[in-house]
């Protein structure tokens, strides 16, 4: 049965010559996973949006979409709030009420069910989400991950018949991102609830969806299954761009322009490459030599670094020993809560460790009087780059940072359109910073720490919230940084970015750094904590950790048999 | 541990109301004493006795103040211990603020169990029913109020890592403060649109909205609330008809104990150990349910 059918779904916003949707045809049918990808500004957030009423943008509409074969317009109010269900990006601003069993109880409420049917749905879906052992708490005591499942769950209490997601897992921690995304597999499985979900993230629920829509640029490019979308991909026009993001078995199928059904998985991608590139004669891409270490003096250099939030906490830091040369990327991964964070305020002075000593440039961290550790040598972009801005416009917050630095008027003018040129966001100063996509939203707080003229840079969680495209550009961007002398610490989940982009990676656990080592030893040595390429290309080569390693390799090898 | 907090919420709200209310209107010594010990061994089962004596650590000093002050101001009484300033100190001021004060540190200590029982939710919950946008609009400032403050504290954290607003000078920190205040309220009103969104896509503006609560007024909260009300009504009358008055001028009163007088003395007491008796009831039950297994 069709649930939605849309019909020449056009769009325009107002004040814009651009078409968003150009001619949209999809349906939707019951039972359905439908996962919707493309890169940014593609459109898919505004249709999704417009699928439901009461969230749909003010804007010139064209076109029709039914549900149920009944007109959007035409849909009873009850109909409309009830059997579809939205569940948008961010965490914290859906959450309406103090309390878990409230937040749960309030579509309910806005129905006018009677008590005892309340109490019944919210029992039975606190029930199914886990959510009991939190039941009773405020809900400003969450985390993200259950903040978002909270919201899930508080959209199915009122018993949709499809849920729309709008990059549901992208402020989440990638154990956050897969509980949330196993819930969502359980619901279409279980309950044969039809999904509609935009995502970035697209190793796991590429595989797990029945129909994979791809758009660009307001139109829709294929809609099939992901296995035939996944060889589709691989003749198009613009393959590297739409390829970003996609799962590393797909990007590989595609990279060696290989024929046959494309794998989607782990699993299917180590098999395929098993079948079709047999040949080992090389089985090591080496890495060239790291600027040689030690001549000058390291950017950080921490011993025994002690650390605790209050005196009866337990330790976050156990004696952290740390050192960056100068002029390095260097990642640093672990789980949530071990203290990689923690670690970074102690470094740019935020947090003062209680034993041991951080030194940097040589210098001991006490001996930086005043501003003069922020200006000239460290400069801290936090995990959420909202947090940045202060003015009303990019501009604004860019001239505050250069008086405070002393610039002459000229002078500040050139290095903010030199800085802004490099970091591609030009054409977004005159903007509020609220109103930029999460990657423009990141460079430009990249811009306004970069204007500090720091020798070390410390990104929190660079890629959170930011799309693969994003990503790219920001990779791109560190490493001309890296030309210029910046030496950039990041901590990070992102084991895919830190593989290609970090220079030496290494683990926070217990509160000590392991062994640092280059992301090719890093990540081949690992097995769990590790990228999707590396586990895909194990067993047959050494050292491949990114997807364009593992095309190399397989090239120089002869290609695909 | 906490099975006074399990009845209805218009039980509780019911009992502080009448403690508050015999504790604030009277000046009787053997009424105030009870209500006191009532107040602070329940405040001890609820939080941890060692918590509760180190509030003592602040209300006595507090107690022996006011009791100080009133003999300095008022000197009414017939029995001068000495003079000050050539003025009398009498037993009956020293009496009656020692009274005063009693009275004080109770209403306290009642305030400070009524935060621990009546929760947020559970005034909402009353209130609520007489108004129920209200109740929902309580419900939203209580989450947002948090939210604010995490915000608050990271906004600034940032801005000291950009050097900005972090230098000595008071008016620069005062700037900052008006800055980051101005940043904050641009974002809170970014998030309400979302937190708006949320709420239309759940329905909210329907006709007919029904509120929700988890609490149940069982037979055993309807036996509670006669109970209660029984005493409360017996300690009123008694108040009424003089049998539970007590006089400090001219001269002290002496404590009748006449049979009237001491089941009056025994409803005030049963209405002010009640939480205190039911929580040790449960766990002598709990203890023996356990030995038993």
């Amino acid at each position: 049965m069709e649930l939605f059918s849309i019909k020449d779904l056009s769009f325009t916003y107002p004040d814009e010559a651009q078409k968003v949707l150009n001619s949209v045809n999809l349906t939707v049918s019951e039972g359905e996973f439908m996962v919707v990808c493309g890169p940014s500004g593609c459109g898919k957030t505004t249709l999704l949006r417009l699928l439901k009423r009461e969230l749909s943008p003010h804007g010139k509409r064209e076109g029709e979409i039914r549900y149920l074969g009944t007109l959007q317009e035409e849909l009873d109010d009850r109909v409309s709030a009830g059997e579809i269900g939205f569940v948008m990006q961010n965490p914290e601003n859906q959450v309406v009420t103090d309390k878990v069993w409230h937040e749960l109880a309030f579509g309910l409420e806005n129905l006018g069910l009677p008590n005892g049917e309340i109490r019944r749905r919210v029992g039975e879906m606190a029930s199914f989400f886990g959510i009991n052992r939190w039941f009773d708490r405020k809900t400003s005591e969450l985390s993200g991950g259950q903040k978002q499942l909270l919201n899930l769950a508080s959209v199915m209490v009122m018993q949709p018949r499809v849920l729309i997601l709008d990059e549901p897992t992208s402020q989440l921690d990638p154990v956050g991102a897969a509980e949330f995304i196993t819930t969502l597999h359980k619901l279409n499985r279980d309950l044969g609830l039809t999904i509609l979900l935009v995502e970035h993230r697209l190793e796991e629920v590429f595989a797990i969806a029945d129909k994979a829509v791809v758009m660009d640029r307001g139109r829709v490019l294929f809609n099939d299954t992901p296995r035939t979308v996944g060889g589709l991909l691989r003749d198009c026009p613009e393959k590297g761009r739409m390829l970003l993001g996609m799962p590393s078995a797909v990007r590989i199928f595609s990279g060696l322009n290989a024929t046959g059904a494309c794998p989607l998985t782990v699993k299917e991608g180590r098999l395929f490459l098993k079948a079709h590139a047999s040949n080992q004669a090389c089985r090591r891409i080496e890495d060239g030599e790291l600027k040689p270490l030690g001549k000058e003096l390291p950017a950080v250099q921490t011993k025994e670094l002690w650390f605790r939030y209050e005196r009866n906490l337990p330790d976050v830091l156990k004696g952290l020993y740390l050192t960056v040369e100068q002029g390095e990327i260097f990642a640093v991964l672990g789980e949530n809560g071990s203290g990689k964070s923690t670690m970074l305020r102690a470094i740019s002075g935020q947090n003062a460790a209680y034993r041991g000593k951080v030194e940097l440039f040589g210098k001991k961290l006490q001996s930086y009087k005043g501003t003069e550790l922020y200006r000239h040598n460290v400069a801290f972009l936090p995990q959420d780059p909202q947090s940045v801005f202060l003015k009303p416009t990019v501009k604004q917050d860019f001239q505050e940072i250069c008086s405070a630095m002393g610039y002459e008027k000229q002078e500040a003018e050139g290095v903010v359109a030199r800085l802004a040129e490099q970091l591609e966001i030009s054409a977004l100063l005159d903007r509020h910073p609220y109103d930029l996509s999460g990657g423009e939203q990141q460079r430009a707080a990249l811009c306004k720490v970069l204007l500090l003229r720091p020798r070390l840079l410390l990104l929190d969680e660079p890629t959170k919230g930011i799309d693969a495209y994003a990503k790219n550009t920001l990779e791109q961007i560190l490493k001309e940084l890296q030309q210029q002398g910046i030496t950039t610490i990041m901590v990070t989940h992102d084991v895919e970015f830190a593989a290609s982009c970090a220079d030496r990676c290494a683990m926070l656990f217990h509160g000590e750094i392991m062994d640092a080592e280059r992301p090719r030893e890093f990540f081949s040595t690992n097995t769990f904590y590790t990228t999707a390429a590396s586990r895909i290309s194990r067993t047959l080569y050494e050292n491949t950790v990114t997807v364009e390693d593992v095309v190399e390799l397989c090239s120089r090898n002869g290609g695909l048999q | 541990m906490k099975a006074f907090s399990n009845f209805h919420p218009l039980v509780l709200f019911f009992y502080f109301i009448s403690v508050l209310l015999l504790t604030m209107f009277t000046l009787h010594p053997v009424l105030l004493f009870f209500s006191l010990l009532g107040a602070v061994l329940f405040a001890s089962m609820l939080e941890t006795p060692r918590a509760v004596l180190v509030s003592l650590g602040f209300y006595v000093p507090m107690f022996l103040l006011i009791a100080v002050t009133n003999p300095l101001f008022s000197h009414n009484g017939v029995t001068p211990l000495f003079f000050m300033n050539d003025n009398p100190v009498t037993l009956e001021a020293i009496l009656y603020g020692a009274a005063a004060a009693g009275m004080v540190i109770s209403v306290m200590y009642w305030c400070r169990c009524y935060n621990t029982v009546v929760t947020s939710d559970k005034f909402l919950y009353l209130f609520g029913k007489l108004i129920p946008k209200l109740s929902l609009i309580l419900s939203m400032a209580l989450r947002f109020v948090p939210l604010f403050k995490a915000q608050v504290k990271k906004i600034s954290r940032i801005q000291k890592t950009m050097g900005l607003y972090s230098s000595e000078s008071k008016v620069d920190r005062l700037r900052g403060g008006f800055r980051v205040f101005s940043a904050i309220v641009t974002w809170s009103l970014e998030n309400a649109v979302d937190t708006a969104a949320s709420m239309r896509a759940r329905g909210y503006g329907l006709p007919g909205r029904s509120n929700y609560s988890i609490y149940r007024f069982t037979p055993r909260d309807g036996a509670a609330l006669g109970i209660l009300a029984v005493l409360l009504g017996g300690s009123l009358w008694g108040m009424k008809t003089k049998v539970l008055e007590f006089s400090y001028y001219p001269r002290v009163a002496a404590l009748s104990l006449t049979p009237v007088v001491l089941a009056g003395y025994a409803v005030v007491s049963a209405l002010m150990f009640l939480p205190f008796l039911i929580e040790v009831k449960e766990n002598l039950v709990w203890n023996y349910f356990r030995s038993k297994i």
